[in-house]
């Protein structure tokens, strides 16, 4: 059974070339440039992931995301950016997407990212888990709710294999841990990444900005 | 010289187009100025005569005696008053310091803040003094023909100063894309048949890009990232292999640091040569007590023993760089699981 996916991107261009590099390994039901034409269109549609660019010409991928979940909380979010930007891709986290890929993905690395979103995972890029450590970085005194606002030397060593360039199954091997326990470790800082009050997070994301 | 007549905007001798060139003002704000001026006294008019006499022949002495006629209509027709006088000879004071200090109100001028001090005391004095003897129309007129002249100027200097930011910014950009985004299509054009080469320059140029649009906006300032950034692109043109660079963490560039990039940089050709390798991964990591880097790629992997002992990249460039330095270097190989090479270096000298 093939994954239904929803596609929203501003760029014509851009969707015909991930559409030609997955279609074949996952159901692209619909697509839409704009926040006004996405919300709607994945209410009705009701897919398991929507493929979501950060940028879009009438406000941010968080805008999607906000105007979504209310609805349809089981639709699932990939934030695909070309942007580097470390305030974007918190920012869309934090608004409740389930992962960060750069548009350089290829498709293989794309079809399996869906895949493991589809399945409630989260997926990080080697590029987003170096901002998490960064972000929460060790030594910072801790927030109000200190199981939030740090990382546990386990997820840490999981984030800096990921940001290595090691695959999950990978970092499996090498800290002898199964597959599912590396998953949920990520999905475990993705959680904290989405909920930390911590107020270094926004100020480190703003710090980073440009100019 | 405070300004020279106007030979083509001109009514009378071209004095008032002069002055209004000078400032950069609308020369019928400053006839209109003159205008309610002459009405106290004729002040105007003698006032005109003088700055037509000095702008003339540079004579001093008549124009200020013509000055001082003038200064006097004025201020009897505020009512003559030691106030009045003072407050006179401030704002006298006042523009000829702004004049003389070569103050300019165009845009990227300086305007002396003796100057402005002056006219603006001058200005509150006569203001001060409304309603004491005298016709009521002059201090009126006096102080009208000071915000005639003032005002047009700050909200013209604000107006211009915005103006001129943007438009610098524009300048910036525009240069910007040209000497990358530009020259980089031409690139293209000129490669189109060779895709490996295009995908090659195209990336670069996105990186480059992408440094700029969303980097720290301290580009002068080099540091450890912003140096491995740049090793990868060259890398990356050199031997048309992706790098993909993430990191926590920076700091500034120095001598130790430098090798530690130099060493990086030899590792990521290393895989790029010889791996096989479709891309890289590099990460740089910042802690407290040393700074790391780390160079993946899952190509072929080598046995170490059966590198000849003539090749001398790893040996001398990498470890031994590493070495000097006070750091250390770690790789990691198998046949078919690819490599890592792992750089170490403290944070404190060796």
């Amino acid at each position: 059974m093939k994954r239904r996916v929803v596609l929203v991107d501003d760029h014509e261009l851009f969707r015909a070339g991930v559409r030609g590099e997955i279609a074949a390994s996952v159901d692209i039901v619909g697509e839409a440039g704009t926040v006004a034409e996405a919300v709607p269109l994945i209410r009705e549609l009701d897919p398991e992931v929507v493929l979501l660019d950060v940028h879009l010409p009438d406000g941010g991928g968080e805008g999607v995301i906000a105007g979504v979940t209310q609805e349809r909380p089981a639709v699932k979010f990939l934030a695909l950016s070309v942007s580097d930007a470390a305030e974007d891709v918190i920012g869309v986290i934090r608004a409740g997407a389930r992962g960060y890929v750069t548009k350089t993905i290829s498709g293989a690395e794309l079809e399996d990212a869906i895949e493991r979103v589809a399945q409630g995972d989260a997926v990080f890029s080697p590029r987003l888990a170096g901002f998490v450590l960064d972000a929460f970085r060790a030594g910072e005194p801790l927030g109000g709710d200190s199981e939030l606002d740090s990382l546990t030397p386990r997820e840490r060593e999981v984030l800096q294999l990921i940001a290595r360039g090691y695959r999950y199954k990978e970092i499996a091997a090498r800290l002898h841990l199964s597959i599912k326990t590396v998953e949920a470790h990520v999905s475990s800082v993705l959680r904290k990444l989405q909920l930390s009050s911590r107020h270094e997070l926004s100020r480190w994301a703003q710090q980073r900005r440009l100019v | 010289m405070l300004f020279e007549r106007s030979s083509d905007d001109r009514v009378i001798a071209g004095v008032c187009g002069g002055i209004a060139a000078r400032l950069a003002v609308d020369a019928t704000l400053v006839r209109l100025v003159f205008a309610i001026l002459a009405l106290a006294g004729g002040a105007g008019i003698l006032v005109y005569l003088a700055l037509w006499i000095y702008a003339r022949g540079r004579r001093a002495l008549p124009a200020a005696a013509l000055f001082a006629v003038a200064s006097a209509a004025i201020l009897f027709a505020l009512g003559l008053s030691g106030t009045a006088l003072l407050g006179a000879t401030l704002l006298v004071a006042g523009l000829v310091t702004v004049l003389a200090a070569g103050g300019s109100l165009r845009p990227g001028g300086s305007l002396p803040r003796l100057g402005v001090a002056l006219l603006i005391a001058g200005a509150v004095i006569f203001l001060g003094r409304r309603g004491a003897s005298g016709g009521f129309l002059a201090p009126g007129a006096v102080a009208g023909a000071l915000l005639l002249v003032v005002g047009p100027w700050v909200w013209q200097l604000t107006v211009e100063r915005t103006e001129r930011i943007r438009l610098e910014e524009r300048a910036e950009v525009a240069a910007r894309i040209h000497d990358s985004v530009l020259q980089t299509l031409a690139l293209i054009q000129r490669h189109a048949g060779d895709s490996a080469r295009v995908a090659t320059i195209a990336r670069r140029q996105e990186r480059e890009l992408r440094g700029w649009l969303y980097g720290s906006g301290v580009a002068d300032v080099e540091s450890v990232v912003t140096a491995l950034g740049e090793a990868a692109a060259d890398v990356e043109e050199l031997h048309g292999v992706p790098i993909e660079l993430a990191s926590a963490g920076d700091v500034p560039l120095d001598d130790r640091t430098r090798q530690l990039v130099l060493a990086a940089r030899e590792a990521m050709t290393n895989a790029a040569k010889f791996s096989g390798a479709a891309e890289i991964a590099v990460y740089a990591e910042v802690g407290a007590e040393a700074v790391s880097v780390f160079v993946r790629d899952r190509g072929s992997g080598f046995d170490r023993a059966t590198v000849s002992p003539d090749r001398r990249g790893i040996a001398e460039s990498i470890e031994g760089r590493l070495e000097r330095a006070g750091g250390t270097a770690t790789i990691v190989s198998a046949p078919d699981s690819g490599t890592e090479v792992e750089l170490r270096l403290p944070r404190s000298g060796p």
